[in-house]
């Protein structure tokens, strides 16, 4: 067995204790770079590498390199080909190539009863043409354009998952893999691509019934875009948490929280646990959190990690709460300090791992000399 | 007058409810009655006032201040209200120009900011998303605003932000404005490190600052109730 086979096999473990309620030898690491920031801190320029997937192996290579964590620490999201064929407005690049969601209208308030009624056709026939202006056309044109886009965007995963696997297996990196599916919570898929921060806001409002029986429509829909085709114990479905921070408790609990409920009990059947950022601070939530199907993996943004630990440590694994807005602006010391009062409050029995708040997108978020402090400190002194 | 008086109570009520339709009816009604607009406006700030209060215990969201600011809107709408409107409109209590930062197309928390601004008697002049530094300063000498305020969403705006601002002092430009930073992402650390005067996780206080800014200035058309 070769080193690297055996360093894999080590980490692997560090993640399979974490999950199956075990305490591990050390508190397990995951470090989180976007493709972004991997190719500018490569010194490539964004506007361009981004474009060639294949060339993307070396570029991810010299951020495995120089930052410790024990999954693989790179991945690609947002890419630009598949949006330009699509003449996409929702992923749209800004002056710098970072490519970003800007506030869209998908679906138009009269369409909700369309949406109720069938989410995936009323999706297929009238939100994807707002959406995708090149789609926005006659029935010919546009299966060309689609059949263009999932042929750009199968190559790019394709070329993603040979890079993935090779990374992992030359830096030892551990066989979990928190990413193996994807979707939203209904509520926000609902806002975030169908109607938007704003007309949401408004329609909590004005429209609630309506919400209310979207949400509920869209759910199955989360739990099959979320359920991979081979389900894993130790792999997740990854689910960003974006709206709930910015409702009333009221119209959280009617309107967020019973599908998203759904969607992630939904995913267990199954057999996939569901990986939330919970973006933002979600302490006003944290009882409803509680309620989430054992061992749901939940990354923090903002919040009491005090709290957090108290109530669900027990039941669910968390991570999360280090300030990347501290790797840009402290000292190195302040930084380290940071992690040890996190990992004093958050380790202890288990069911913890390190991760920054967010991901780091790009080479100015975050200090790097300060990144590689945190993250070998960590490495060098989290043990149980 | 006792029919008046008990609706406009419940103009401030219905406002502070956030109940759009009955808002509306109700200010049509007093304005058919004889109300002057810009008693309704003072009803309609005081309601807004008390949404500015829930908010800050945490009974309203910024989904419920995203509301309020369309219940103001809908009120200057009304015909009645349109001509009042337009002559106070030289009456703004300051200006802020406001635009996001180069590198983030991010326009929502700059939306939010800028209704609730105008709602609070600003002038606001809005350049947009993904704003080089060069344009800061070109539209702070042309527009000579009273506050810039700086809008970003994702993390690497810190960096951005501090380049506006040190293209302003390389201009000049420093000592005749204020400096507002605004993201989610921003701490006193990271304000400080742009440079900026002060910063907002939220519009609401956001705004709050800059109206504070106004008045301790020695006000410019400040309203009286202030």
């Amino acid at each position: 067995m070769t080193d690297m086979l055996a360093l894999s096999q080590e980490r692997t473990q560090l993640f399979h204790d974490l999950i199956d309620g075990k305490i591990p030898k050390k508190v397990p690491i995951s470090g989180s770079f976007a493709h972004e920031f991997a190719i500018q801190y490569a010194g490539k320029d964004l506007t361009e590498a981004q474009w060639d997937t294949d060339g993307l192996e070396p570029i991810f290579e010299k951020t495995c390199q120089d930052f410790y964590s024990d999954l693989l620490p790179v991945s690609a999201f947002r890419l630009p080909s598949f949006y330009k064929i699509l003449g996409s407005r929702n992923f749209v690049m800004g002056s710098s190539g970072f490519i970003q969601h800007p506030e869209v209208e998908g679906l138009a308030l009269e369409d909700y009863d369309a949406f109720i009624a069938s989410p995936f056709d009323c999706i297929v026939e009238r939100v994807l043409p707002k959406l995708y202006s090149k789609l926005d056309t006659d029935s010919t044109q546009k299966s060309m354009v689609m059949a263009k886009a999932f042929k750009a965007y199968t190559d790019e995963m394709g070329n993603l998952g040979r890079i993935y696997g090779n990374l992992i297996q030359k830096f030892g990196y551990g066989f979990v893999n928190f990413y193996s599916g994807f979707c939203e919570a209904p509520f926000d898929i609902i806002s975030d691509q169908l109607r938007g921060f704003k007309n949401i806001s408004i329609d909590v409002r004005r429209v609630p019934d309506k919400v209310e029986a979207a949400a509920e429509a869209a759910t199955p829909l989360m739990i099959k875009m979320g359920t991979p085709p081979n389900p894993s114990p130790y792999n997740a479905t990854f689910i960003p948490l974006h709206m709930a921070p910015y409702l009333r408790g009221k119209d959280f609990e009617r309107l967020y929280w019973p599908s998203f409920k759904k969607t992630v009990e939904g995913l267990k059947a199954n057999g996939m646990r569901s990986f939330l950022f919970v973006e933002n601070d979600w302490m006003r939530y944290i009882d409803y959190l509680a309620e989430l199907p054992e061992g749901t993996i939940m990354l923090f943004e903002y919040g009491d990690p005090k709290l957090v630990k108290e109530k669900l440590g027990k039941k669910h694994i968390i991570s999360g709460f280090y300030p990347v807005s501290l790797l840009k602006t402290g000292t190195k010391q302040q930084c380290i300090d940071k992690a040890k009062e996190l990992i004093d409050v958050l380790a202890p029995g288990g069911g913890y791992y390190f991760g920054f708040d967010k991901v780091i997108i790009t080479l100015d978020s975050a200090n790097v000399e300060n990144t590689k402090a945190v993250l070998d400190y960590v490495a060098e002194n989290a043990n149980y | 007058m006792e029919d008046l008086k008990k609706m406009e109570g419940k103009i401030i009520d219905l406002v502070e409810q956030l109940d759009e339709d009955g808002v509306i009816r109700l200010a049509n009604q007093a304005l058919d009655a004889g109300i002057q607009p810009l008693r309704l406006l003072e009803l309609v700030d005081e309601g807004m006032n008390r949404v500015g209060k829930l908010y800050e215990s945490k009974e309203y969201f910024i989904a419920d201040l995203i509301m309020a600011g369309l219940i103001f809107k809908d009120i200057l709408k009304l015909e009645k209200m349109t001509a009042q409107f337009e002559r106070s409109y030289s009456e703004r209590i300051g200006t802020i120009l406001i635009g996001t930062v180069k590198g983030d197309i991010h326009d929502i928390g700059k939306e939010i900011f800028r209704s609730m601004a105008e709602a609070n008697g600003f002038q606001v002049i809005d350049i947009g998303v993904d704003v080089p530094k060069e344009l800061f300063v070109s539209k702070v000498l042309e527009n000579k605003p009273d506050i810039l305020g700086l809008s970003g969403v994702l993390t690497n705006t810190i960096e951005a932000m501090r380049g506006v601002v040190e293209a302003i002092t390389v201009a000049g430009l420093r000592d005749t404005v204020r400096i507002i930073a605004g993201g989610n992402h921003l701490t006193e650390d990271v304000c400080r490190f742009i440079g900026a005067d002060s910063y907002a996780n939220d519009a609401s206080s956001g705004v709050k600052r800059c109206r504070g800014w106004i008045c301790s200035a020695g006000g410019k058309g400040v309203r009286a109730d202030d």
